[in-house]
């Protein structure tokens, strides 16, 4: 058996490394304009005379600096990771996924710059300004090419499924993007369709690129560490297609009620039900993980849990009738919440327990930091979760009667939204765990721990007759 | 997977049909929608936007305004919108058609904004919505940097411009506060919000065998 | 063999290597779940939850997808046939055509204005036949004009058809709503007027200028 730090880690440290060093800072980063913007919600005076610091711009920044600057880098880093060590070979054009990750940190360090100076574009999960978008499908496509190279090159025929996620990843998002701002920027389309291009965009980076980036991580660390053949794994690639075609067509999602034809928003409730399907398929096939066994497996096993349970929240609130009491709430911001940051990124916190001491051949720093981590992430999560919930709640039953004005829903909501800020600082904390723990690590700055004691992997544990 | 071509070519097909369908479809359908015109009053709805609500919604949109309030009203029987007096008929397309970025939003911390200037049974006016950026409230944020506190005249005459503000706002002798240009375009904005014609598809959907005619529009006043 | 627990947050085991996930998944892809001659539930629930899916998924768009139109805006709206523009009550459109325009001379009471505006309650030429009162709406009236035994000569009545070179171009459903809603209104209880009539009149005459009592007399 070959060892467990291969080549292909040894030789491709240095574009990982960079890509996860700028991933965890801007997780860093966000969290702390998460923390703000948070606060900025029950204490609308916080920081309110500041016009670069103003709710409704850093609302964007977060978002802007959690999914551009943390998961992009992270998954970026991971999928590169899981195409070469699949492929079997070193990665090839290295030097375009180094630079590639240098003129994306720029690109985004830029958006949050224009943010601020109030150049957001309104758009969700888009609200990155129009002059920033060449460079980051650029600097995208670089990267991608040198995982696509992994793909094309790889030594064996038959692909894996972390392979179909990872490339897919890599090939549709700077398509999206750039059907994005063709349609919304250089050649915007008129009035209401702007949201509907945008909703599209929306759902396409959550379905399309995001979601992806964690399963790949996901169908990756699980068997590897479970040592078991993934259960029905012959039902995988359904799943995959089954999230390829209908996850765009989710675009409507938001537009509920809204000023657009009905059959916009009907299709994406159709989609969005079609998409528990996949989820289905995803369950069984990594239901090892829940098993335990490890912090992976363990980050993995909650990831998984919340993007079931997003998918099926996702879907039963786009029905006319729950959708009616949700829609507008916080409820679509815990949902949110619980996609991006319960799914994918606790899967990718996984995925970086996992490879991080492969890529760099040391184990992790110092294990208080992981289990600080661990804790503050799940129970952050739930917190944040339950109090976004609790709040949609109260602001649901103080909209849906006329009588009651927007000082009350407020005073109403305000204990609960207190509570989603402390969430918020108990994940900004675990975040910093796990930078420095990875500062640590990568560089060496306290006495290098022992070399890891890797244990000779073996064979996997065949299917069940 | 076994071929490449065939794989990739399955995922950018996959991509293709969710666009067309989706953004495509909705494009062919609503992207060459024209306004509407009535007989009865000569001109065609909606209207364009005057020059300072146009400046208005770029202010709106920088300073994501988006990120609270909406501007979308739902039909009748679909929620509170109209319980709440913010709108008597659901927004349709053809209200954002000479909106350059229509700014829909998808969170209501604040009240629904489509039409501000038409709320019953009182709509706000200039000096409501100025007083409302100045000072904030316990939910909303104050706009202070859209205004500008300045020296007044030694004649201790405050300008047409100034805000009366009382109590804690007021300033202190010898200041006044005026709003910015930015405040002022952004104000006008919001009074230009008002979709008060009903376009043929806004009308309520009436069940079949129910209870009975439609509603005619209420196609009255004339043009803005 | 299967990770032995985990003791270590700081490194976790892996249990297989590269190949072996490579080796022993490749296998699985394309093969026959029945391979043995043995049945499994498993892919006959899953072929049943997709099919559940897609027939819900079917269903549910076609009740709920308002025929994909442009214009219908509520996805309960059902798919009618043939079914152009809402009904519209001709005396509630006609009220507001009517306070809209003709309140200005005729008075909200029909009243009119003594020696200018003739009144239109009782008035014979509003309950008279259609056809008159037709062309009086569409094309104007100029000249003398007697009603209720007073003369009125003042002011001409606009011409509120479609007429090459006015003003107004009113279509057929309004000029039927407003003349419905008045010779409703006011006590005079004459029928309606529909859209049909009025397209024929214009059909009959075509392009004129206004019309003259004498004109108008000669009418049936």
């Amino acid at each position: 058996m070959k060892p467990e730090v291969t080549p292909v880690d040894r030789s491709s440290r240095a574009p990982l490394v960079l890509l996860l060093l700028c991933g965890l800072s801007w997780l860093v980063a966000g969290g702390l304009l998460g923390l703000v913007a948070s606060i900025q919600l029950h204490s609308p005076g916080f920081l309110g005379g500041c016009e670069f610091l103003t709710y409704g711009r850093m609302s964007a920044l977060a978002e802007t600096a959690f999914v551009y600057g943390w998961l992009a880098n992270a998954g970026l880093a991971l999928a590169l990771w899981i195409l070469g060590r699949l492929a079997g070979e070193p990665l090839r054009a290295q030097n375009w996924a180094l630079f590639g990750a240098l003129f994306w940190n720029l690109g985004v360090a830029a958006a949050l710059v224009g943010v601020a100076a109030g150049d957001a574009t309104g758009f969700a999960l888009l609200g990155l300004p129009r002059y920033v978008h060449m460079i980051l499908l650029f600097s995208y496509s670089a990267i991608a090419v040198a995982g696509l190279l992994a793909w094309s090159g790889r030594l064996r025929l038959v692909a894996y499924a972390s392979q179909w996620y990872a490339a897919a990843a890599l090939f549709l998002f700077p398509w999206i993007l750039s059907v994005a701002h063709v349609m919304l920027f250089s050649a915007p389309v008129r009035g209401v369709v702007q949201s509907i291009a945008a909703g599209w965009y929306a759902q396409c980076a959550w379905t399309l690129w995001l979601a992806p980036l964690a399963l790949s991580v996901a169908y990756y660390v699980v068997p590897r560490v479970t040592g078991r053949v993934l259960p029905s794994y012959e039902f995988a690639s359904l799943g995959f297609w089954c999230l390829i075609f209908i996850g765009g067509l989710t675009g409507g999602r938001h537009l509920l009620g809204g000023p657009v034809p009905a059959w916009i928003p009907s299709v994406a409730v159709v989609s969005c039900a079609l998409l528990l399907f996949h989820v289905s398929i995803v369950l069984l096939n990594l239901r090892g993980s829940f098993r335990g066994g490890g912090i992976a497996l363990r980050f993995i096993s909650f990831g998984l849990l919340s993007y079931a349970a997003g998918a099926l929240a996702d879907a039963a609130t786009s029905f006319q009738a729950v959708a009616a009491h949700t829609e507008f709430t916080y409820f679509d911001e815990a949902l949110r919440q619980l996609a991006l940051y319960g799914a994918a990124s606790t899967i990718l916190f996984g995925g970086i327990y996992f490879a991080v001491p492969r890529i760099t051949g040391r184990a992790w720093l110092s294990a208080g930091l992981v289990r600080a981590h661990l804790f503050l992430t799940l129970a952050g999560i739930l917190v944040l979760f339950g109090s976004l919930a609790a709040a949609a709640l109260a602001q649901g039953r103080g909209l849906a009667d006329p009588a009651v004005p927007f000082a009350d829903i407020f005073r109403h909501t305000r204990p609960w939204l207190v509570a989603a800020t402390a969430a918020q600082a108990a994940l900004l904390l675990g975040n910093i765990a796990l930078a420095l723990n990875f500062a640590g690590t990568a560089f060496g700055f306290v006495c290098a721990p022992e070399a890891a004691a890797f244990n000779p992997p073996s064979a996997m544990e065949a299917p069940p007759p | 997977m076994k071929s490449n071509a065939v794989f990739f070519l399955g995922l950018f097909g996959a991509l293709l049909i969710s666009w067309a369908c989706i953004v495509l479809g909705s494009n062919a359908q609503l992207g060459s929608q024209a306004p509407f015109y009535d007989d009865n009053q000569g001109t065609a709805f909606p209207q364009w936007m005057p020059g300072a609500a146009a400046r208005g919604e770029l202010v709106y949109r920088d300073l994501g305004c988006a990120a609270c309030h909406t501007q979308r009203v739902r039909r009748p029987g679909l929620g509170y919108d109209q319980a709440r007096g913010w709108g008597e008929r659901q927004s349709v397309a053809r209200d954002y058609l000479y909106q350059p970025w229509p700014q829909l939003g998808l969170s209501r911390a604040g009240p629904d904004l489509a039409n501000l200037a038409d709320r019953k049974p009182t709509a706000p006016d200039r000096d409501d919505l100025l007083h409302m950026l100045y000072a904030g409230s316990d939910d909303m944020p104050a706009y202070r940097f859209l205004f500008e506190e300045r020296r007044v005249g030694r004649s201790a005459q405050r300008s047409d411009e100034a805000m009366q503000l009382t109590g804690a706002l007021e300033p202190r002798r010898g200041r006044e506060v005026v709003p910015t240009a930015r405040a002022r375009d952004l104000v006008a904005y919001l009074l230009s919000l008002k979709s008060d014609y009903d376009y043929p598809e806004s009308v309520p959907y009436v069940a079949p065998g129910g209870e009975g005619a439609a509603e005619p529009p209420r196609n009255t006043g004339g043009a803005k | 063999m299967s990770a032995g627990p985990q003791r270590d947050p700081r490194l976790d085991q892996a249990a297989a290597a590269d190949e072996s996930l490579m080796d022993a998944h490749e296998g699985l892809l394309g093969r026959h779940p029945d391979d043995g001659a043995r049945y499994r539930l498993l892919p006959i629930g899953i072929l049943f939850t997709l099919s559940a899916l897609v027939l819900f998924s079917g269903t549910y768009l076609n009740r709920y997808a308002g025929h994909y139109s442009a214009s219908i805006y509520n996805e309960n709206a059902r798919p009618t046939a043939g079914q152009a523009a809402p009904r519209i009550d001709p005396l509630a459109l006609g009220k507001i055509q009517f306070q809209a325009v003709c309140v200005t001379c005729h008075q909200p009471t029909g009243a009119g204005v003594p020696g200018i505006y003739p009144p239109l309650a009782g008035s014979e030429w509003v309950k008279g036949p259609a056809s008159r009162a037709i062309r009086i709406v569409v094309y104007g009236l100029k000249g003398d004009i007697h009603v209720e035994g007073h003369d009125f000569n003042a002011a001409a009545m606009p011409v509120f058809g479609q007429v090459g070179g006015t003003m107004y171009n009113w279509n057929d459903d309004r000029i039927a709503a407003v003349l419905t809603f008045v010779r409703h209104e006011w006590g005079n209880n004459a029928d309606p007027v529909t859209p049909e009539q009025v397209a024929a009149v214009r059909k009959a005459v075509g392009d004129r200028k206004e019309m003259t009592e004498l004109e108008l007399e000669q009418v049936q």
